[in-house]
């Protein structure tokens, strides 16, 4: 039992697992619900409510028509899914006695997190969905938006790693001579018995969505939770995928990412082709390719995607807070600009939904996925192999004083 | 084991763990070690990794305590 319990709790799961795994449930979950995985059309929800809440009329805002904003976050599907997920990597987190109050020393990061939470907030909402529905959850759909979301997102998040990389934005680490000694702890920590308990509780909080007959949310709560659970024992880290290349050539994530998505499109196939559902195809126009664009720079600067900002916010990481309000801000202002602002007439409008299934038949489009992700990882393997920081794809070691 | 510098990145997250541990490495002597005391849970696994990948070498065991780890790194 208590192996058990070290190897599950005691060090993180292998990403590819974890991947590939998070691809079939997402499979599944579209399967029941009809629906994908997805959050930031949640947090712009939110923050329609939030202007309600000041009084704000929000009931001519098309942006709000198009992502329906009937209910109350408690009682919409897209909602428990938010709040699962973050439910969910409490209580590993807690069970593996990791959370911890973390402030950044320099004070900068609540700054550059707000900003890049913003942009990268406002970017996923012009495209129509972040990591999760232009990316990790659309591929599999086969909706074309995706592909061009995953390139403008690679851009984005290359111009994200100049942008940290400066000396006025990264700053100075702390730095002395000599070893320090660690703080001796002593004591047993109360967190697993808190993440037990919280678990406990919220496995009630499901069955009692099922037994008065709420079973969609039930599924929601339920598969929420499992996403977050996921993405924090694998440190799911979607900005990672793509800075990590640009900063020191490390490839692990966008590795294990890809095999998920390839995963998850053979997954979403099947239940397409057995249950007859429309794949979920969202607008390729203008707008997808600048909102990836935004949404790559501001994950940098943020430091987490809208996904990895949850379970990071979960472990204490306090410089995630102003990321998570940031976000709600962003897609708010992109939910005003829509259509006051005319940026649906002008980057939106002259796009349409692509779907391969459509265009060129079930077969070949789970080839050509297939054979692309397949490339990607190839690139990805290579990348990692032979590109060094601070040198890029230069030969030789890096030089040493003396 | 000797450690000739420590490298304190309590409360800093992702990417600067990686970014500060390479940079000072780049900047030290052959032989020399140093210390990396993080609290950033994916630093735990990226830098071991990277540092790894970039020619150098875990002197020891990462120590773990807490919620903090330390890691030791040979150039």
């Amino acid at each position: 039992m208590k192996k058990l319990y070290a190897s599950w709790f005691g060090s993180y799961w292998s990403p590819y697992l974890v991947m590939a795994l998070a691809g079939i449930l997402s499979a599944v979950y579209f399967g029941i619900t009809n629906t994908v995985w997805a959050v930031t059309g949640e947090f712009t929800r939110l923050g329609g409510h939030i202007l309600e809440f000041f009084g704000v009329d929000v009931s001519d805002w098309a942006y709000f028509d198009l992502v329906h904003m009937n209910g109350t976050t408690w009682t919409r599907t897209d909602g428990w899914i938010v709040w699962g997920m973050f439910i969910g990597a409490l209580i590993t987190i807690l069970l593996s006695s990791n959370f911890k109050i973390r402030m950044p020393r320099q004070k900068r990061r609540y700054v550059q997190g707000f900003v890049g939470g913003i942009i990268a907030g406002f970017g996923a909402r012009l495209a129509l969905g972040c990591n999760l529905a232009a990316f990790f959850t659309g591929v599999p759909q086969f909706s074309l938006h995706s592909w061009i979301f995953i390139v403008a997102t690679a851009v984005g998040t290359f111009l994200g790693a100049k942008l940290v990389n400066t000396r006025w934005w990264k700053g100075k680490p702390v730095l002395k001579m000599g070893g320090t000694a660690p703080t001796v702890r002593t004591g047993k920590s109360r967190q697993p018995l808190l993440g037990a308990l919280l678990g406990l509780a919220y496995i009630a909080l499901i069955a009692y969505f099922y037994a008065t007959g709420r079973t969609m949310l039930g599924t929601a709560a339920l598969f929420g939770a499992a996403f977050g659970i996921l993405i924090e024992r694998g440190q799911i880290c979607f900005t990672s995928a793509f800075r990590d290349l640009w900063i020191s050539g490390r490839a692990t994530m966008t590795k294990a990412i890809a095999v998920g998505m390839a995963v998850s499109s053979v997954a979403t196939l099947i239940i397409i082709l057995v249950y007859g559902l429309d794949p979920i195809t969202k607008i390729a126009a203008p707008s997808t390719f600048i909102g990836g664009l935004l949404f790559g720079l501001g994950i940098v600067m943020a430091g987490g995607c809208e996904t990895g900002m949850m379970y990071r916010l979960m472990e204490g990481q306090i410089v995630f807070l102003p990321v998570f309000i940031g976000n709600i801000i962003g897609a708010t202002a992109l939910a005003f600009a829509w259509d006051h602002m005319g940026v649906y007439n002008l980057l939106v409008k002259s796009g349409a939904p692509v779907n391969l299934i459509t265009e060129m038949g079930p077969a070949a489009a789970l080839l050509v996925t297939l054979l692309v992700l397949g490339a990607g990882f190839a690139v990805a393997a290579y990348w990692q192999k032979n590109y060094r920081f601070g040198v890029g794809f230069k030969k030789g070691d890096t030089t040493h004083v003396g | 084991m000797s450690v000739d510098f420590t490298l304190d990145l309590r409360g800093e997250s992702c990417p600067y763990p990686v970014i500060y541990t390479l940079e000072t490495l780049r900047d030290m002597k052959k032989g020399q070690t140093l210390q990396v005391i993080s609290d950033c849970p994916s630093a735990f696994r990226n830098v071991p990794e990277e540092v790894v990948k970039h020619g150098y070498s875990m002197a020891q065991e990462p120590i773990k305590n807490g919620q903090e780890f330390s890691l030791f790194i040979q150039v």
